[in-house]
């Protein structure tokens, strides 16, 4: 009789690493957005019906379903008021470059009215890290900064400029002043 | 009985190009945009919204997400999204208007296949277990499939390239067409394989575009355009995975979708199929019972522009502009999904 | 509705971290024959299928619904894929219904999954990137303005933590059985996404959920009862944009208004006998009590601290022991529905609530920005 073994449990599995790339040139208006950034600058777009300021300009306004472009390209500011946060506890997965835990914030910049997500907030222990805080972006040196990060999809935003926001020492904003920007 | 009072009453479409500049959703907002304006239907009195992408083809999971921006979703919408073309979407949206408490739905699709390559992608589409480990790529999937139809006697080569002959020279009449042209069945016959029987023209090229439809339901249809375009059946279908457990030079579940639908052969004065490779169309039209004498593809049909999760309801959006514009009554349309006719739907339309 | 929608089959998997007992057919066989078998009903039987699930690149195969045609008893019939994010299991089995409602066909099988273990959750949640936060940190800012704003003690997310883990102790399905769990367990878990400890979140699962959907004289004629679908409604937002309340989600609230106008529900808090709701984080039960008026504003904690939303309590709230316990992402949604057919059906087992004749489910997704709900009753 031939010697016949069940299938052990890591006989039926089968590992498939799947690798796809996928190559997508910045519109025109990320590619102005990216543009500013490695130049310092922060540069949104101006819904011309409701007059919000979205960053980055995404090259329409999601609530009235209207195109936006260079014409309405306008500068903000690179400080603002931290509306929400998190500390994040990183968990190992692929791709993972996260070691230590890191704050999860968003900031309402000066002169936006859409908050930029994932900030990390640097300067101050996490347990001080709270809403309100007015902060100013920490620049990485010109020759460190990089718009390799931003795709068409929303990824990237300010990080291939900006590393972190750190406090500026001033006064809390009111909650009045970003409870309409928790996100 | 499904309701057969329930219209297309306006459509907009990109024009289909090899890579779009804009994003996804930036090709969706003036394309729905232009839809509910050809349907003289402001976007506050949509009932339901139903939209048809792949997050595989946009690059991410959650992608379809962002398509939400270009819907117009603020105040809160009744939206749903499919995991499929468009034309399924539309199917989604015909269904929830059949209970009445709305009349008016929104569909679109959309998808930028530029980005990746699509040989790859939609290799992860295949049975994890059985095909895809083997490294079959859809390309010659298809390939396999028009050998079978070469043995099986039912096609030549040269049909294959008449398909793709009537494709480029009907294209020259769609601005919204890619590949365009008046090759001869020579000059077609004289081009290398690139997976035989196929040759490059036989495939369909790279695409990015987006397209939208607007449905209405009865007395609300006619109020919103002289010309409502309606929808007397509607029906899709789908087949064994295993290319083995099916007959590939054959489209069973097109013939039973189309019958459904209410179809059974005989003559109508446009068809629109989703025919991705040139054999796909001749498999199509005998499975249908087309007479030969039907004018199919007047677009120039998928081997022009595919735009993946876009090209099926773009198919719809051709066959109706037919009935709108008056030169035809009677339309069929189809759309696939999966490889090499998997799965199949088919939509009757009428004009009054 | 020209016709009515019963469910007259339920078949749930095994949740666990890794079915690596089946493969991806196997696993929505086991769900979708116990739907069967429940129904009373076979494979040949049905009309139409609609399946659900979350982003693909959780498993890695592209429209895995494709190469499961056959497993799924779908040759020659209908398929529709639905995703919709974390709520899909909920609009898949709203899609299903539509099919009975709208006369289309007699039977419909829907069923949602997720085998997550064949990828990686935290892989696909991070987009492939660095620095991914999960789900859980994607929510803990809002559950923090929640709390802030509520003025809620501490301790009320280690409460439903609890609460939903003893309740899985009594559904055999669930994932986690922690029979020893305590508050003080909850509270000295590690904090993963401040300001949520770890036993606050909802578990990595593999899974399926089948249901068996037919139309009025199939309902009547079921021998077992069947579970009479009242109301359903879906409602999308934009998940960013300047002014939006994350904690209050207007899609929510006018979802669940919708459904409670078909249902005649004019008071949610008495009229409803049972909830069960998306909490995949605890501080959610709180927060949809509130984002659903079944509780006012800032009165959702309160309900909780009461024990109102105990097994024994006054609104039952997932006595299943909810997305806390059992979470294959693309089936926790049907699960809700699931689970709230079973309470009106009198099929919940051990996990029953005495009495229960209407019963809602909620599922929601994305940036809470997705929402699918339902009203079951056990009389059409």
């Amino acid at each position: 009789m031939p010697d016949i073994k069940p299938l052990a449990k890591e006989d039926l599995v089968m590992e498939h690493l799947v690798s796809l790339t996928y190559s997508e040139h910045l519109t025109p208006n990320l590619n102005r957005f990216a543009d500013a950034l490695l130049d310092g600058r922060l540069v949104g777009h101006k819904c011309p019906s409701c007059g919000r300021v979205y960053l980055p300009g995404k090259g329409y306004c999601p609530i009235c379903v209207i195109p936006t472009g260079e014409a309405d390209e306008v500068e903000v500011q690179d400080r603002g008021i931290v509306t929400g946060f998190t500390i994040v506890t990183p968990v190992a997965y692929y791709g993972q470059t996260a070691t230590e835990p890191f704050v999860f914030a968003s900031v309402l910049l000066d002169g936006a009215d859409g908050t930029i997500g994932g900030q990390d907030i640097v300067g101050v222990p996490h347990d001080q890290v709270h809403s309100g805080m007015r902060v100013r972006a920490v620049w990485l040196p010109k020759e460190e900064r990089t718009a390799d990060d931003i795709t068409n999809r929303g990824w990237g935003g300010v990080s291939g400029g900006i590393s972190a926001f750190e406090a500026t020492g001033e006064p809390d904003a009111s909650f009045d002043d970003f409870k309409e920007h928790i996100f | 009985m499904p309701a057969t009072d329930i219209a297309i009453v306006g459509f907009a479409q990109t024009p289909s190009e090899r890579e779009a500049s804009a994003s996804e959703v930036q090709l969706l907002v003036p394309t729905i945009a232009a839809a509910l304006t050809a349907a003289n239907l402001p976007r506050s009195e949509i009932g339901f919204t139903c939209a048809g992408s792949c997050d595989y083809l946009t690059g991410g999971p959650f992608a379809f997400v962002q398509n939400l921006e270009a819907a117009g979703a603020w105040p809160p919408i009744s939206e749903s999204h499919v995991e499929m073309d468009g034309a399924f979407a539309l199917y989604e949206a015909w269904v929830r208007l059949q209970h009445g408490d709305i009349d008016t739905a929104l569909v679109f699709g959309s998808g930028k296949s530029s980005p990746s390559n699509p040989a790859e992608v939609w290799a992860q589409q295949l049975d994890p277990y059985y095909l895809a480990p083997l490294g079959l790529d859809p390309v010659s999937l298809a390939g396999l499939q028009a050998r079978a139809l070469l043995d099986s006697g039912k096609a030549t080569e040269r049909d294959f390239a008449e398909v793709v002959a009537n494709s480029r020279r009907a294209a020259l009449d769609n601005p919204n067409a890619q590949l365009r042209g008046t090759p001869s069945i020579e000059e077609l016959l004289a081009e290398p394989y690139v997976r035989n029987p196929l040759r490059r023209h036989d495939l369909p090229p790279i695409s990015d575009g987006a397209s939208a439809v607007v449905l209405a339901r009865g007395d609300r249809a006619r109020e919103l355009t002289e010309r409502p375009v309606w929808i007397r059946g509607f029906d899709h279908r789908i087949e064994a995975h295993q290319p083995g457990h099916r007959d590939i030079t054959e489209s069973t579940s097109t013939t039973l979708a189309a019958r459904k639908a209410g179809y059974d052969g005989g003559p109508i004065d446009v068809v629109e199929l989703s025919a991705t490779f040139s054999p796909q169309e001749l498999i199509l039209r005998n499975a249908l019972g087309l007479p030969k004498s039907t004018n199919v593809n007047p677009s120039g049909g998928a081997l022009a522009a595919n735009p993946i999760m876009s090209v099926g309801l773009v198919r719809i959006i051709e066959a109706a502009s037919r009935i709108s514009a008056g030169t035809a009554n009677r339309a069929l349309a189809h759309a696939t999904g999966g490889q090499i006719l998997q799965q199949n739907l088919v939509i009757l339309l009428e004009g009054e | 509705m020209a016709e009515r929608c019963a469910v007259v089959g339920v078949g749930q998997t095994k949740y666990s971290k890794r079915r690596d007992d089946l493969s991806i057919p196997g696993l929505l066989r086991e769900a979708i024959d116990r739907a069967l078998v429940d129904a009373e009903l076979e494979l040949s039987d049905i009309d139409a299928v609609v399946i659900g699930k979350a982003p693909d690149a959780f498993e890695g195969v592209v429209q895995p619904e494709i190469f499961l045609a056959d497993a799924l008893g779908a040759t020659n019939k209908p398929l529709l894929r639905v995703h919709t994010a974390g709520s899909v299991g909920g609009s898949t089995f709203i899609v299903g219904a539509h099919l009975i409602e709208s006369g289309i066909h007699e039977r419909v099988l829907s069923v949602s999954w997720e085998k997550q273990s064949e990828g990686n959750a935290q892989w696909g949640l991070a987009g492939g990137r660095g620095r991914g936060i999960g789900a859980g940190g994607a929510f803990a800012p809002w559950i923090r303005a929640y709390i802030e704003r509520s003025g809620a003690p501490e301790y009320i997310g280690w409460q439903v933590a609890v609460k939903d883990r003893l309740n899985a102790l009594k559904n055999p399905y669930a994932h986690l059985h922690l029979p020893d769990i305590t508050i003080e367990k909850v509270k000295e878990s590690p904090v993963l996404w401040d300001p949520l400890h770890f036993l606050e979140s909802c578990p990595s699962s593999d899974g399926a959920c089948a249901v068996v959907l037919t139309n009025e004289a199939g309902g009547r004629a079921a021998s077992k009862p069947a579970a009479w679908v009242a109301a359903t409604a879906v409602r999308s937002e934009l998940g960013q944009f300047p002014g939006r309340d994350t904690v209050r989600v207007r899609a929510g609230v006018e979802c669940a208004h919708d459904v409670y106008r078909q249902a005649g529900i004019t008071d949610p808090r008495r009229d409803i006998d049972v909830a069960e709701l998306y909490v995949p984080f605890s501080w959610y039960e709180p927060m949809w009590l509130e984002g659903h008026d079944i509780a006012g504003p800032g009165e959702g904690w309160k309900m909780v601290d009461a024990g109102d939303t105990e097994m024994t309590g006054s609104f039952p709230v997932n006595p299943s022991g909810g997305v806390l316990s059992s979470n294959a992402i693309g089936a926790s949604g049907m699960i809700r529905f699931a689970e709230a057919a079973l309470q009106v059906r009198g099929l919940a087992g051990e996990h029953q609530i005495d009495g229960a004749r209407t019963a809602l489910a909620q599922a929601y997704g994305g940036a809470a920005q997705y929402f699918a709900m339902g009203v079951f009753r056990s009389e059409p």
